[in-house]
């Protein structure tokens, strides 16, 4: 009965959702319209809203006379699991997609003033994108679907992989991210719509990209942190498709960010902007694409369907054509006339949306140029992390070596070089000192990694001195970009030292064995079986000691769950400031012994606390009291 | 210069787009189905009820072999499609798949039986012989020869998409 | 030809320039660095260098599985051609006898030397636990 309530409450909404939409495009903007829109939108989500939570409530209470809870939760499992199961799957995971779109609008809705010129267009083209979504939802994966006059006893119990606390907030984040650019997209359309120049559109949604390009940042992180523990073969970014369209926002919308900054300082860029508030908002729709027909084989891919396929590319395609084409017929008006000057701010940040650009086209090209070889020549093909290193690699060193420049120059003036300053002449030496050290300690023959360190430290020693001649001779720099960027100097650093000085080896040890691997000794000291609630275990128990006295005990282990037989695997790992002791444990053989792998990851932890770094970053600006505006 | 850059920015996402069209609607638009055929493997195993099955037996014009077991939540799903294919009077012989055969006898009995009857493989072996990955999967079965075959869920758009061009062709049912 | 017109012409051809040499440099590293995808069958059908990396897919043949040291060997087949594989280190815990697997390396007088297995990951298409049995 209450999966009947919920159903029909989301009919509901998609109806007031399609109401508020309709008005806001056709009926001429008033006092009276807008407040009707406005109003029409928040009982529209709240509607929503009561559907999803019965939905919650449903999962929780193990109802499995609902298909989706049936055939993705169980009852023995904790709380908590049984409501992430909701978004374990397509259905459901679509259906808290959507939530979210609308929440995104519905805090939009309540923050910005009536008397904003564009903002009930804006609620109105959000509520367009929302019934979109949702009769998609409705008539092409129905969630709401049940199993009667008989529900099975219990339900089929969701992957023991996907059992885990960082996913079950990994895919909430991602789509909090995905769908927050819902916003400044619809701003940007309305903006478009309405054709005013006068309209600051781009002041109206700076902190509302920031806080999605957080919650994006945020997702990212958790998922590649997740893979790094659970997956068991050590690495934290894989290159798959599914972690690509992820990426691809991500590299839009940091291009955005940028963008945005300029628009709002000196109304340049305002094309470019534009034009990027529409990709990463295309890019998100397209990763949701990608995920969701199957036209993609990956880990993270749902079943496939290709009316879902097919329903899904033609609203996409009506969203990203029509905003295409009311950004080509109002190009010329928002258009700027005033030249960018040679070497100022704005001149180095549109080189820099010149190489995101590129970034994105290439992992685009990654994504797609399998699925186009095997149409084409009926052959299968995958692109693997050798043709993303050789893209990225050069690109990012000269964007940075761009950045390292940008430091010094101004906003609307032009810049003259003066090499020959002391932070710039003390901070070179030092970053080459730094990085021949690292040369010849390591011996990194890699001329790529050597560059990208240098690069690195140079981006962080430079930023150190610009924040030393904030304090002592009170020059304004803005802290917000000087953490970022002393992040990505971190970042790089981090993932290059990472790539040359990690090293694995399996071994085959007996218990009470000793082998010994660089600087490890390793002692096998027993295996134990054990048994848990759903799940037995095999787990080993091995002592490690390194030369310079440290010892500790890892014990990897192996997990047979019942309600699938699956097996996974549990890593153990000694996490250190500066690497992690990172170790699997394989099969028996047949004279006794186990195959043990062991992984030694430098700096692993940086690359994330870089990443959580640029959202401090982030943060901090959305809580600043100062404007972002001259 | 403008004109090229408006050109430009129109037409290459909807060449992205155009491109993503043609390879949705590809002719192998049904990723779980193939045609090969393939002569129906050697067997000898006990029907759930106890007796004794060989594949000699299975000496139909045509029939549907139809994968499943009781732990198969799709199975469940796909259920009722069945209930209303064996309505419509297509033989449909069960391959019950790596399951106690009590639990798969309950699950019979408690939802209805569209099959004729049921192969226990509790193995799997036979399901081996027939290249089944999971379950459920469905066959199409004419003269001891398999000439279509679904892997996922049987619904009324895979019949008509998948079985019923062949079904025509072949004057069969 | 005045001034302004000539410089016009100058940018485009510049800015096409600058995006086509572009183009290409991706196009010709993705060229590079691509790796192709062959079931066994397919793979007796043409010649592959040794310094090609590739991928195969296939099944485990059942009874192939065998371990020395930290070197594992098994049969990848489709049921009609099958290869040989050999691999260091762990593989991952859906692999099995029966089962899907992917294994990307590179093909050496017949014999496969992979660098990396992967084994097929389905979320609703999983058989049940009764047919794992523990090797141990």
């Amino acid at each position: 009965m209450i999966i009947e309530i919920s159903h029909f409450f989301t009919i509901l909404a998609t109806g007031l959702f399609l109401l508020s939409g309709i008005f806001a495009v056709s009926i001429k903007n008033t006092e009276y319209v807008s407040n009707l829109i406005s109003r029409t939108y928040t009982h529209a989500f709240l509607f929503l809203l009561i559907s999803f939570s019965l939905y919650v409530w449903l999962a929780a209470t193990d109802n499995f006379s609902v298909l989706y809870i049936a055939s993705h939760s169980n009852s023995d499992l904790p709380i908590f699991y049984k409501i992430s199961s909701i978004w374990s799957a397509h259905e459901g995971s679509m259906f808290l997609w959507i939530v979210f779109l609308a929440l995104w609008g519905y805090l939009f809705n309540f923050n910005i003033t009536q008397a904003n010129p564009i903002k009930s267009l804006a609620i109105g083209i959000m509520s367009l994108i929302i019934v979109g979504f949702l009769l998609f939802l409705l008539l092409t994966s129905n969630p709401f679907q049940t199993i009667l006059p008989i529900p099975p006893s219990n339900g089929a119990d969701i992957n023991p992989v996907l059992q885990d606390p960082a996913l079950v907030i990994h895919p909430p984040t991602l789509y909090l991210g995905y769908v927050g650019f819902g916003i400044p997209f619809a701003c940007a359309l309305a903006f478009l719509i309405r054709g005013n120049t006068e309209i600051e559109w781009e002041l109206m949604v700076q902190k509302w990209s920031v806080v999605a390009w957080i919650f994006l940042t945020i997702g990212i992180t958790l998922g590649s942190w997740w893979a790094y523990y659970e997956l068991g073969w050590g690495g934290y970014w894989f290159w798959d498709p599914v972690e690509n369209v992820a990426l691809m926002p991500w590299l839009a919308a940091t291009a955005f960010i940028h963008s945005l900054s300029v628009s709002i300082k000196s109304k340049r860029l305002r094309v470019w902007t534009l034009l990027l508030s529409i990709l990463v908002f295309s890019l998100s729709l397209f990763g949701a694409f990608i995920v969701r027909s199957g036209i993609i084989d990956s880990v993270h891919s749902f079943a496939n369907d290709p009316e879902r396929g097919l329903y899904l590319l033609g609203f996409i395609s009506v969203i990203i054509i029509t905003s295409l084409v009311l950004f080509v017929i109002r190009f010329s008006k928002i258009q700027s006339m005033i030249r960018i000057k040679r070497f100022s701010k704005e001149s180095f940040i549109s080189i820099n949306n010149i190489f995101f650009g590129v970034l994105v086209f290439s992992v685009m090209l990654g994504v797609i140029y399998p699925l186009i070889y095997e149409y084409l020549f009926n052959q299968k093909i995958s692109v693997g992390a050798p043709f993303y290193t050789a893209i990225f690699s050069p690109i990012v060193l000269v964007a940075c070596i761009f950045l390292i420049f940008s430091i010094d120059s101004k906003w609307s003036r032009e810049f003259k070089f003066n090499l020959m300053n002391l932070p710039i002449i003390f901070s070179t030496t030092l970053s080459i000192f730094i990085t021949f050290v690292f040369i010849f300690l390591y011996e990194i023959d890699d001329i790529y990694i050597n560059l990208l360190i240098f690069v690195g430290f140079l981006i962080i020693f430079r930023y150190i001195f610009e924040i030393y001649k904030l304090i002592s001779a009170k020059k304004y720099i803005n802290p917000f970009s000087a953490m970022a960027h002393m992040a990505l100097g971190l970042l790089l650093i981090s993932i290059s030292l990472n790539s040359v000085l990690s090293s694995e080896r399996a071994m085959s040890i007996k218990i009470d064995e000793t082998e010994s691997y660089k600087d490890l000794t390793i002692y096998f000291q027993n295996i134990n079986l054990s048994e848990a609630y759903n799940y037995d275990s095999i787990e080993a128990d091995l002592l490690v000691q390194t030369t310079n006295g440290e010892s500790f005990l890892l014990s990897p282990e192996k997990r047979r769950y019942f309600t699938r037989g699956q097996i996974t695997t549990e890593t153990a790992i000694h996490a250190s400031l500066l690497r992690d002791i990172y170790m699997t444990i394989g099969d028996q053989l047949d004279d006794g012994s186990w195959v043990v792998n062991i992984q030694i990851n430098y700096l692993i932890r940086w690359i994330w606390f870089s990443a959580i770094l640029m959202c401090m970053a982030g943060i901090m600006l959305i809580f600043s009291k100062k404007r972002l505006r001259r | 210069m403008k004109l090229l850059f408006k050109f430009f920015i129109l037409i290459t996402p909807i060449l992205f787009l155009f491109m993503f069209y043609l390879l949705l609607t590809e002719d192998n638009s049904y990723p779980g189905a193939d045609y090969d055929t393939q002569n129906f493997p050697i067997f000898e195993l006990e029907t759930l009820s106890g007796k004794k099955i060989v594949n000699t037996n299975i000496n139909d014009k045509a029939l549907l072999l139809n994968v499943w077991a009781s732990w198969c939540i799709t199975c469940r799903v796909e259920h009722s499609y069945l209930m209303y294919l064996n309505k419509q009077g297509i033989p449909i012989l069960g391959l019950n798949y790596k399951d106690e055969k009590e639990d798969a006898i309950n699950w019979l009995k408690k939802y209805g039986n569209p099959y004729k009857d049921n192969i226990h493989d509790y193995k799997g072996s036979l399901a081996l012989d027939l290249g089944v990955t999971g379950a459920p999967e469905t066959f199409l079965i004419i003269n001891g020869q398999v000439v279509a075959h679904y892997q996922g869920e049987v619904n009324e758009t895979i019949w008509n998409d998948v079985f019923l061009p062949i079904i025509d062709e072949k004057r069969i049912f | 030809m005045n001034l302004t017109r000539k410089r016009r012409i100058y940018n485009i051809l510049l800015v096409l320039l600058f995006s086509i040499s572009g183009i290409f440099m991706i196009l010709y590293s993705l060229n590079t660095n691509l790796d192709y995808f062959f079931t066994p069958s397919e793979l007796m059908k043409r010649e592959i260098s040794s310094n090609k990396r590739i991928k195969i897919g296939g099944m485990v043949l059942s009874g192939s599985v065998k371990r020395q040291g930290s070197v594992i060997s098994f049969v990848i087949t489709d049921y009609e051609n099958s290869i040989d594989v050999i691999y260091e280190g762990i593989v991952p815990d859906l692999f099995k006898e029966d089962s899907g697997v992917v294994a990307l390396g590179y093909l050496q007088n017949d014999i496969f030397e992979a660098e990396e297995v992967l084994a097929k990951h389905d979320e609703n298409y999983m058989p049940p636990s009764i047919e794992i049995k523990n090797d141990n």
